[in-house]
């Protein structure tokens, strides 16, 4: 019930300009490129617009995901060295 | 940053120490970044050392103090298209499909298709996330990692790419929204978004 609900919104908002300005604004925000304009009019727009918070919301949670949850490997021992022997040897 | 800046001429002392405070500090992000091109342990580490060496046959065409980061992704993203491709045993994974969806459509679609949800996102374990951003084709993993995981500026991956801001953006608004559609699977498949 509530998921229909939140899709029904979801849809409706798609015909809104500032619904559409907001979204086309999202992924600037997200990456930290907007202008301060742009963050204060995005701020103000998703104060008062549910669907577009959440997508906000969403865009955040998965670059979240892939920075905490993505596995960092660890150098192999030996490549630094290897490096700069290679390189030593070049001098 | 492109080779064809006015060269320097450093000694080979100046040399050694650009290399080793500017250029090695980076190997952990250059190392997962070939990890996640190539997939493969040694072909990651042959893809890095190709780079620093290449690195440093060119250093003369670096300006000391600035952007060593994006320099040194720039030759790496260069070196596994140009050279190691070519060479490695496995053959490229692209999904044509994906490739030609994207290539012609020019415009940077608004839309909310997704039914993704936060807690779903939430709840993902590292090898879903994994999973997820590795079957994508490689021009749209990259421009997330590039993003997300390292952190560089639109103009930064301008320039690493050799491509118009305007198709960073398009290509990582598109990237995001396979990644989503992967995501969105993946949970279907597991009975999450009930």
């Amino acid at each position: 019930m509530a998921t229909n609900l939140f899709n029904w919104l979801k849809q409706s908002v798609l015909g809104r300009s500032s619904c559409k300005r907001c979204l086309e604004l999202l992924e600037l925000i997200t990456d930290e490129e907007a202008s301060p304009e742009e963050v204060k009019h995005f701020h103000n727009h998703i104060n008062e617009c549910l669907p577009c918070y959440e997508s906000y919301n969403l865009e955040k949670s998965i670059k979240e995901m892939l920075q905490t949850k993505l596995e960092k490997k660890q150098v192999p021992d030996d490549l630094i060295q290897s490096i700069k022997l290679k390189i030593r040897n070049n001098l | 940053m492109s080779v064809e800046k006015v060269k320097q001429s450093y000694s080979d002392v100046q040399k050694e120490k650009i290399f080793e405070t500017e250029f090695l500090p980076h190997i952990n992000s250059m190392y997962n970044f070939a990890y996640r091109l190539t997939f493969d342990e040694d072909d990651a580490k042959d893809l890095v050392q190709e780079t620093y060496l290449k690195a440093f046959r060119f250093l003369n065409s670096f300006q000391q103090g600035t952007n060593a980061k994006a320099w040194l992704f720039r030759i790496l993203k260069n070196s596994f298209i140009n050279d190691f491709r070519k060479k490695s045993k496995q053959p490229p994974k692209i999904d044509y499909q994906e490739v030609e969806t994207y290539y012609n459509s020019d415009s940077v679609d608004v839309s909310m298709t997704t039914d993704l949800r936060v807690e779903t996102v939430q709840h993902m374990i590292g090898d879903e996330v994994s999973n997820a951003l590795n079957a994508l084709a490689v021009d749209f993993r990259t421009v997330i990692i590039l993003c997300d995981l390292e952190g560089f500026t639109y103009e930064e991956m301008s320039k690493i790419l050799d491509i118009p801001i305007g198709t960073v953006r398009s290509r990582l608004h598109r990237s995001r929204n396979l990644l989503k559609e992967k995501l969105q699977t993946y949970a279907k498949s597991m009975g999450y978004n009930k």
